[in-house]
């Protein structure tokens, strides 16, 4: 495991060389929200860590799937437990790149469209996404917005039906961080 | 009234009590309260770490939701619209806190190079972040 830590160390290293930019948050905030005409589910995780390579428009995003509140005991526990079986699969991924990188000047104030893609990790499933975002630039701090939606079944999620008219497979997955310069 | 219909009457109120109360259960089930928990672990912030750092499944196996008491030297502290948390130990082998708003109050006069005690839930490891645990509560 020392291996793992030190050649992740080492890529890491590579990935964001000794003049890269790197941006780094350990709060970000990514709600997730499923919407039907019965109930509206939303949960929040305020521990979201990503680093954004502003040199070569890479970003990773990591979280734990535990780190996921509901307002609803009941309904983490289900998330947990039988939606995302996070004892087996305690973390999403997502690993990518900014599509449209050389339209985002990091040194200058302003707010930038923003396209992303890479490879989603859920529940073990892994997809290509493509996302559209907002990043922000004040004051060399560097936010980044996004909404997006994900299929349940894509990421083998499943609904028991009792609930299966309560929560939709669409979700909707809303990301706001705010980065520092590391 | 006929007997008949006194039972199903009977029947009916059992099955509509249990109902309600199952639907109250459900929707007011109250969270789990890692402060009043006896923790399942009690360990340095860097035993921790190594634990995790050495076989990350085995870690998520013995600490994962569980509620963990760690102590350790206090490396970062955050503090945003967020959360408020603690790195302990070093910020390449972190043991990172997030305080339950419920219990801010005593930690905001942490200070960096402090020593302190921590019991919290542990969500589990991740490259970033090192050991995440949440919901924590300072110790005296």
């Amino acid at each position: 495991m020392k291996l793992k830590y030190l050649l992740f160390t080492i890529f890491m290293g590579f990935m964001l060389n000794l003049h890269a930019q790197k941006y780094i948050t350990k709060s970000g905030k990514i709600n997730i929200i499923s919407e039907s005409p019965i109930f509206t589910v939303e949960g929040v995780n305020k521990k979201v860590a990503s680093i954004l390579n502003t040199e070569t428009g890479e970003l990773v995003i990591s979280m734990l799937i535990r780190s996921f509140e509901f307002e609803e005991a009941v309904m983490e526990e289900r998330f947990n437990i039988n939606y995302l079986e996070s004892k087996s699969f305690p973390k999403s991924i997502f690993k990518g790149k900014i599509s449209n990188f050389e339209d985002i000047d990091f040194t200058t104030d302003g707010i930038y469209k923003t396209h992303v893609e890479g490879k989603l990790t859920i529940h073990g499933i892994t997809h290509d996404a493509e996302v559209k975002g907002l990043i922000t630039i004040t004051n060399g701090i560097i936010s980044a917005e996004s909404e997006f939606h994900i299929s349940l079944t894509d990421f083998e999620i499943e609904i028991e039906r009792a609930f299966k008219k309560s929560i939709d497979d669409d979700v909707l997955l809303k990301i706001d961080f705010t980065f520092i310069k590391h | 009234m006929k007997l008949g219909l006194k039972i199903i009457l009977i029947i009916t109120g059992f099955i509509l009590f249990f109902g309600l109360g199952a639907t109250y259960y459900v929707f007011n089930k109250p969270h789990r309260n890692i402060a009043k928990e006896r923790p399942a672990f009690i360990m340095e912030a860097s035993e921790l770490f190594e634990e995790f750092n050495m076989n990350e499944d085995l870690g998520n196996k013995k600490f994962g939701n569980q509620a963990i008491q760690v102590s350790g030297k206090v490396a970062e502290i955050t503090s945003d619209e967020n959360g408020f948390s603690f790195i302990l130990n070093n910020s390449m082998e972190a043991v990172n806190c997030t305080i339950d708003v419920k219990y801010k109050g005593k930690a905001t006069n942490i200070k960096i190079g402090d020593t302190i005690t921590i019991k919290g839930k542990c969500d589990g490891f991740d490259m970033i972040m090192g050991v995440v645990l949440t919901k924590c509560i300072l110790i005296e």
